[in-house]
């Protein structure tokens, strides 16, 4: 156990929540930065069930997991009652990165934000593993400008015939209209709408259907892409959550999006489409006329970075940034409750 | 103006000539010493109406008419809102009835019509068009910026321009000045007569009046000259880097240690799907299909079949 508490030499404190305490740290055998996230047991009531259960979903699917695109775990060590999980240190995230004004986007690092999104994405989908709480705070980007998905402490394995699913997953503001309707069964696409509402937002710079609530959320969605009928959306009044919405008229992207190229307004009406099984999946989505044409996606080390991060191969050890929602997503104050 | 009287305390601008009337939102005038009275403490309410009004909120009045200045609050909260423009409608008729309405609205408040009514017709108006608002707030916001910005570099030209011409008549009054003591000079101690001495320089003069050019006119600035100082401005825009176009590869396949397993494809082709439970409707509605667990089955069952310890 010793070894470990030497392996890892701690340069800085990143940030606390309420499952783990998340610290920079040095990687003395191979003199990486790493991100070390020590979980907390907490009390006595709480240690009786064991660690806690975001954390055991990352320790169980990442050890599994190797992609370019995804956060990788390297190790996990326990010491005395703690136990500690080492990422990859990951400089900033496309949350900051989209709020970011001084940031300009173009469409080339927008092609290249979504394509190494979807490409982790695809993986973790051919792997029977859904993300379940994509969103733009959840995708982490290094300063080679290599994104990887982040937080997996609301993935499960999907694909079982009678196991039943909480609908209670994914930030609001990504969330699919069939888990608003409190669909318990669902698959692929509960990632994918939250990817369009991604890439939408990238585009925008503002979150794209902001709900306050389960119920605006829903009249967000309809207002921007029609209320669905029996003939749009089958089987949706079976829904166990299902409500009767007033009716919108479906609005154009077209004019939502007005910046957008064609090719672009046809990977998210896929990636949007109310009706699930409609919706494209990942290898679908990749194969879309917008990624093969022009423009050709940023290369990794091209892409736009904030201002405080040099791209300098050693920075100051005084860099303080928040690194524990990307990694913890758990319990911060900016993640939404619901 | 002579008539005008604070209705609290009945002083006359004609008594004390130094009255100063106030108004607040509510359009009743008090004079400057009765609102320093009744409001020692920051707030209280208006002895005409009752309205519980704000210190701070109070101005000096300056049309005889109060009611032109409660219009004024008025209007100034409405437009706050109301801040749509010509582009924002499809036909001038639109655009005008919208006016209409700001009117009508305005003209409500002002005098106490349905201000229930009025009020909620205007937080529904906001509530509708919160996006629009914003975004017209932000434009005009820009747009005063920018304003600024020429009136400021108007003052500027027009500063440079006075002290220029400040700078060319005092140079007219120097040469003015030399010339005078020339000619006395030339008088006291030339030789020859006064006579002549005062026409040459008279010619003098007038030729090198005519050698002065007219003065050449000013460069005067155009208001679209301003200065770029803003942020949009100074963001440089990124050079756009051309690299290699994307080409759709599928993931690596995971070595399953098995044989291959069939495809999404040959599960439909083959009939597999009559084996497993199909998906109600209701299951469908989510998104989910039988596929996918008969996909994974086989999946599962194919790997590891080559494992050997």
């Amino acid at each position: 156990m010793d070894e470990h508490t030497l392996r890892y030499e701690k340069i800085d404190f990143l940030g606390e929540g309420q499952f783990a305490t998340v610290y920079k740290a040095r990687d003395v055998k191979t003199d990486k930065i790493v991100a070390v996230k020590k979980i907390k047991i907490g009390s006595r009531l709480e240690a009786q069930d064991g660690i806690n259960r975001t954390a055991l979903r990352e320790i169980k699917l990442l050890q599994e997991l190797q992609h370019v695109n995804l956060i990788g775990l390297l190790d996990v060590f326990g010491q005395k009652s703690n136990v500690s999980l080492v990422f990859d240190f990951m400089d900033t995230d496309l949350e900051i990165i989209v709020k970011d004004n001084n940031i300009v986007l173009t469409p080339a690092n927008v092609k290249a934000y979504t394509i190494m999104t979807l490409k982790g994405l695809e993986y973790l989908h051919q792997n029977w593993i859904l993300h379940r709480d994509l969103k733009p705070n959840n995708l982490l980007i290094n300063r080679e400008g290599i994104l990887k998905i982040g937080d997996f402490g609301l993935a499960k394995a999907f694909g079982s015939p009678t196991r039943i699913n909480t609908h209670q997953v994914v930030t609001r503001w990504y969330r699919s209209p069939e888990l608003l309707f409190g669909a318990r069964q669902y698959g692929t696409g509960v990632d994918m709408w939250a990817i369009g509402c991604i890439l939408a937002e990238l585009l925008l710079r503002v979150p794209f259907l902001p709900g306050e609530s389960d119920l605006d959320q829903l009249s967000r969605i309809f207002q921007v892409f029609g209320t669905p009928n029996e003939e749009i959306w089958p089987g949706m009044k079976g829904l166990t959550d299902y409500v009767q919405f007033k009716q919108f008229p479906p609005q154009q992207l077209r004019h939502i999006f007005s910046a957008a190229s064609d090719d672009l307004i046809q990977l998210l009406e896929s990636l949007l489409a109310i009706y699930p099984p409609k919706r494209c999946d990942c290898t679908q989505a990749l194969q879309m006329p917008y990624f093969s044409n022009k423009p050709a996606p940023t290369v990794g080390c091209k892409l736009p970075m904030p201002s405080n991060i040099t791209r300098m191969e050693f920075e100051k050890p005084s860099l303080k940034r928040k690194l524990l929602e990307n990694i913890d997503g758990g319990s911060l104050a900016k993640r939404l409750q619901f | 103006m002579d008539d005008q009287a604070c209705p609290r305390c009945k002083t006359t601008k004609y008594r004390n000539p130094s009255l100063k009337l106030m108004v607040n939102v509510c359009g009743h005038a008090l004079c400057e010493s009765c609102v320093e009275l009744l409001f020692l403490k920051g707030s209280g309410s208006c002895p005409d109406c009752n309205v519980p009004l704000r210190r701070s909120n109070f101005r000096v009045q300056l049309f005889e008419d109060p009611m032109v200045e409660k219009e004024i609050d008025i209007r100034k909260r409405v437009l706050k809102d109301y801040n749509k423009k010509e582009e924002d409608f499809a036909t001038l008729r639109e655009y005008n009835d919208y006016l209409e309405e700001i009117e009508t609205i305005i003209y409500n408040l002002t005098n106490n019509i349905d201000i229930v009514a009025t009020n909620k017709k205007i937080e529904q108006y906001k509530k509708d068009n919160k996006e629009i608002i914003m975004k017209n707030k932000a434009k005009i916001g820009r747009e005063e910026i920018e304003l600024e910005e020429i009136l400021e570099i108007e003052k500027e030209m027009e500063e440079l321009r006075r002290a220029e011409l400040q700078r060319i008549e005092q140079e007219a009054k120097r040469q003015k000045i030399r010339e005078k003591e020339a000619l006395i000079d030339e008088l006291m101690f030339a030789e020859g007569d006064a006579k002549d001495i005062l026409n040459t320089f008279a010619q003098a003069k007038a030729s090198k009046q005519e050698e002065l050019l007219p003065p050449v006119p000013k460069i005067t600035q155009f208001s679209t000259g301003v200065k770029f100082t803003r942020g949009s401005a100074d963001q440089h825009i990124p050079i756009i880097e051309e690299g290699p176009l994307y080409r759709y590869e599928p993931p690596p396949v995971p070595d399953r240690c098995g044989p291959e397993p069939p495809t999404l494809n040959e599960i439909i082709s083959n009939g597999f799907l009559q084996h497993v439970k199909r998906e109600n409707e209701t299951e469908k509605a989510g998104g989910y299909t039988s596929k996918l667990p008969c996909l994974r089955a086989l999946q599962d069952a194919f790997s590891g079949l080559y494992h050997a310890s």
